[in-house]
């Protein structure tokens, strides 16, 4: 199983990266509305690469369409560009958009072990169709290239409409010329078919091929026409027809009565080259100018490969463990308690100084292998905005900053969905619904949306801005009242009203649309954000467009906390969620009904939480003047937390809790992990967010 | 790795069917009572990992009293189970520490004595003949060389949580 799974895994993972360059190669197209001839090869290299590996994982759907639209890139690929005419172009770009969303949902499937959608045919019919279009176009020029024939028999179909109503699956097949004795390989084709197929269930034209040499003439001239009662035969008929030696062309028809159009005829048709038709064609891409342009992506490709190497994420995980303790541990033999009793120390300080050197440049190391850019992620939002923009009719164009800043691997697999919700909110709330609007207010008519990233040494800061109409306060006060988060009684500042949007239920647009307005979204974005350990800042300007501000900790494997101690138990709580630590005498606390502690700070009132009580601890201080209180604050809430006393500020690594323990569910009692502290002894690294919840729900 | 472990195990299985009289290593322990005689407890050597005498528990909030809390192994954490209160039997003293590894999942014991070691056959272990449902016991034996009775501890209960 071992191995057949890390098959799987390389040829999901690759289909995805090819995916993804694809999208973004045909995203750029779409902007100049032309591919470049390094673009076509590129995309037939992919097609073919996937075509390859998913017939060799027998995920034969795959296969197929990877085939076709190979296929239709190697007529683009002998032509250029201009074979496609302007107004079949949007249909080429939407069916390679259609295909990367069709692969993606494939993979995705395969990945969860689901089984294939074996329904293609819609979509080979559009690939299809694409085909006949471009090469109906084609055809006049390329009357002295290889697909002469295909051009020919179009027109001997459409001026002589022969066939039998009672046989309507046509096929017609054209021999190289000069190949001779055509009547008799005809009749050698008809002599296979009726291995599978019965005489009464199909015809060909001419009849006499047997005995008849004059209808070699005719099959010179018109192709040899086999006609089918039932398309299954007409299938079946295609390999043989394909491995028959000398046959140039051939081309199904379906029956069509007289009065349908002959256009509607034509563009069902799908005439194929067979492969014979190759070697002229490979010999037309060595006479080409831009040999070199084909040779070059592949000799970068090959490059790429040598000095990148894939690492599963597991070994990355276990090896930043591993470099955690090292520190740890470096700490803890270079402080060691014995060393006091040791006179001259100073070979140990220097060895000690130059091993902390090295530890930690492994440490810096060890989590730079964690980083990835940011990209990926971003480059996803350039398709939102365009499928958007088409469906709502609004210009705008993604403008993305700092797509190269590094993150933690773990940031970007789950910050996609957050960053998701935010473009779409941009392009539907945010970007006004006409031009008109827009060009009144005095702004360029086709919207803007800025998606950036910025590494803050700590923290990656994400920014969603969009040049919109900007958050109207009252509307959103309005719906704030009316779905109960806000009393109309209060006076609320602009940053309050900013805050209900994040709330859960809230949506300021009175009709759900398809993209947005469900209801859920922004208070999604920030229980995501919130799970990486980040915040969701809202800022706005009527009229001038909304900004989104996502902050991040880089890595979460490291963390800046502040230990702090109830009794015997070490807590360790993150510094970015501590707003201040002060003393209180008694009398500053006030009691409210249920005897439960306040406080009251900068004309605010907070609730205090001894955590010995919390956690039904033996030990701890039980006067307030003895202990320290710590302010704290997690997105919306805020509280103070009695302890004994701060220890200090200490990077610790995060560990989770042992699976034994998570069977108790201790995650929900506001315990995320723990670490290892200098000395060997254990912290309980707390979840301020979680424990406020547990706090206040007793 | 799995791949390795599954086939060894199945190896086991395929001996154990040809020659049902296997012989396992069993850790014996002790729990102390003192209103009925101590209670003597065996468990698959197999899967013990190592037997502390000095170890420093951190109390962990709002778990059963029967998990006294987890404790710095060599950089790993592990979680401790006192075997005296999973058994409903009153805190003892002083206690060593028997570390276990169960299919992956890590586990701390605490135990008031460990006896010895010893090679049993799996013939010899039989069910146990109980009025009640027995808690944490598949099976119990006679020692090979006479000395006593003992219970052999069932790792599929003592891991599972309620």
């Amino acid at each position: 199983m071992g191995t057949s799974n890390d098959i799987l895994d390389t040829y999901i993972y690759e289909n995805n990266s090819m995916l993804e360059q694809l999208e973004s190669i045909v995203l750029d197209a779409e902007a100049i509305d032309t591919f470049s001839q390094d673009n076509i090869n590129e995309i037939f290299r992919i097609m073919h690469t996937i075509k390859g590996s998913s017939a060799m994982m027998e995920f034969d759907t795959l296969a197929t369409v990877a085939h076709r639209i190979e296929d239709l890139f190697f007529i683009i690929r002998e032509n250029s560009m201009e074979v496609v005419s302007d107004e079949n172009r949007p249909a080429l770009f939407n069916m390679l958009f259609q295909a990367v969303d069709y692969f993606r949902t494939e993979m995705e499937k395969i990945e969860g072990g689901q089984p294939l959608d074996k329904d293609i045919d819609d979509f080979m019919a559009d690939i299809n169709s694409l085909i006949a279009k471009i090469n109906g176009e084609e055809a006049p020029e390329a009357s002295d290239t290889g697909l002469e024939a295909s051009a020919d028999s179009e027109g001997s179909s459409a001026a002589a409409p022969v066939g039998n109503p009672d046989f309507p699956y046509q096929l017609l097949v054209f021999f190289d010329e000069g190949s001779g004795m055509e009547n008799l390989r005809a009749f050698m084709l008809v002599t296979s078919i009726r291995d599978f197929c019965s005489d009464a269930d199909f015809l060909f034209i001419p009849e006499a091929v047997e005995n008849d040499f004059s209808t070699a003439e005719q099959i010179i001239e018109n192709g040899f026409l086999l006609m089918f009662k039932n398309s299954s035969d007409r299938e079946k008929t295609i390999p043989i027809v394909r491995s028959a030696g000398s046959v140039k062309a051939y081309e199904p028809h379906d029956y069509v009565v007289a009065e349908n159009k002959p256009e509607k005829e034509e563009s069902e048709q799908a005439s194929v080259a067979v492969k014979e038709e190759a070697p002229v064609a490979q010999a037309k891409v060595s006479k080409h100018a831009d040999v070199p342009a084909v040779s070059s992506p592949a000799v970068a490709q090959q490059h790429q490969k040598e000095s990148l190497i894939s690492v599963h994420q597991s070994k990355l995980d276990k090896l930043s463990a591993l470099v955690g303790e090292i520190v740890i541990t470096e700490a803890m033999v270079t402080g060691s308690p014995d060393l006091k009793d040791v006179g001259n120390l100073d070979a140990f300080a220097k060895s000690a100084r130059q091993l902390r050197k090295l530890t930690d440049e492994l440490q810096d190391i060890a989590m730079s292998l964690r980083m990835v850019p940011i990209s990926t992620s971003f480059q996803k939002m350039n398709r939102i905005v365009r499928d958007m923009s088409k469906k709502l009719n609004k210009r705008a164009k993604l403008t993305i900053i700092g797509e190269t800043t590094e993150v933690d691997k773990t940031i970007v697999d789950n910050i996609g969905d957050p960053i998701m919700h935010m473009v779409r909110n941009a392009m539907d709330h945010g970007i006004e619904d006409t031009e008109e609007e827009r060009i009144a207010a005095n702004k360029d008519p086709v919207g803007e949306i800025i998606l950036s990233a910025q590494d803050t040494g700590s923290d990656v800061i994400i920014e969603i801005r969009d040049d919109g109409q900007g958050v109207n306060d009252e509307a959103v006060l309005n719906k704030a009242i009316k779905n109960g988060l806000a009393s109309p009684d209060v006076d609320y500042t602009h940053k309050e009203i900013l805050n209900f949007l994040l709330m859960p239920g809230f949506s300021t647009n009175t009709n759900v649309t398809e993209f947005s307005g469900r209801g859920v979204g922004m208070d999604v974005v920030k229980r995501g954000v919130e799970e990486l350990g980040g915040t969701v800042t809202i800022s706005s300007q009527q009229g001038k467009g909304m900004t989104t501000t996502m902050k991040i900790p880089l890595t979460m494997a490291i963390m800046d906390g502040m230990e702090v101690c109830v009794g015997d138990t070490i807590f360790t709580i993150p510094i970015h969620n501590i707003r201040q630590s002060f003393k209180i005498s008694a009398d500053e606390v006030l009691h409210d009904t249920v005897d439960g502690e306040i406080i009251k700070l900068m004309d605010n009132f907070y609730p205090i939480v001894r955590a010995k009580e919390l956690f039904a601890l033996p030990y701890g201080v039980d006067e307030i003047e003895d202990g320290i209180l710590l302010w704290l604050e997690a997105g919306d809430t805020s509280y103070c937390l009695l302890v004994d006393e701060l220890i200090g500020e200490q990077q610790v690594v995060v560990k989770p809790m042992p699976t034994y323990v998570k069977n108790f569910d201790i995650q929900n009692y506001g315990i995320i992990g723990c670490s290892i502290l200098g000395d060997g002894s254990i912290s309980l690294i707390l979840d301020v967010g979680n424990l406020s919840d547990i706090a206040f729900r007793k | 790795m799995s791949n390795i472990n599954e086939e060894n195990s199945l190896a086991e299985n395929q001996v154990e069917t040809e020659n049902s009289s296997k012989t396992r290593k069993y850790l014996i322990f002790i729990i102390h009572d003192t209103e009925t005689s101590d209670l003597k407890l065996g468990i698959n050597a197999e899967y013990v990992v190592e037997i502390l005498n000095n170890y420093t528990l951190t109390y962990l909030p709002q778990m059963p009293e029967y998990v006294r809390g987890i404790f710095n192994m060599r950089g790993q954490i592990i979680p401790v189970m006192d075997m005296r209160l999973r058994l409903n039997k009153p805190a003892g003293e002083k206690a060593l520490l028997v570390v276990l590894n169960y299919g992956g999942i890590e586990l701390g014991i605490l135990v008031d004595a460990v006896d010895r070691m010893l090679d049993i056959e799996d013939q010899a272990i039989t069910t146990v003949p109980s009025q009640k449902a027995q808690q944490f016991v598949s099976g119990i034996c006679a020692t090979p060389d006479q000395s006593g009775d003992l219970m052999i501890l069932d790792y599929d209960q003592l891991f599972a949580h309620e």
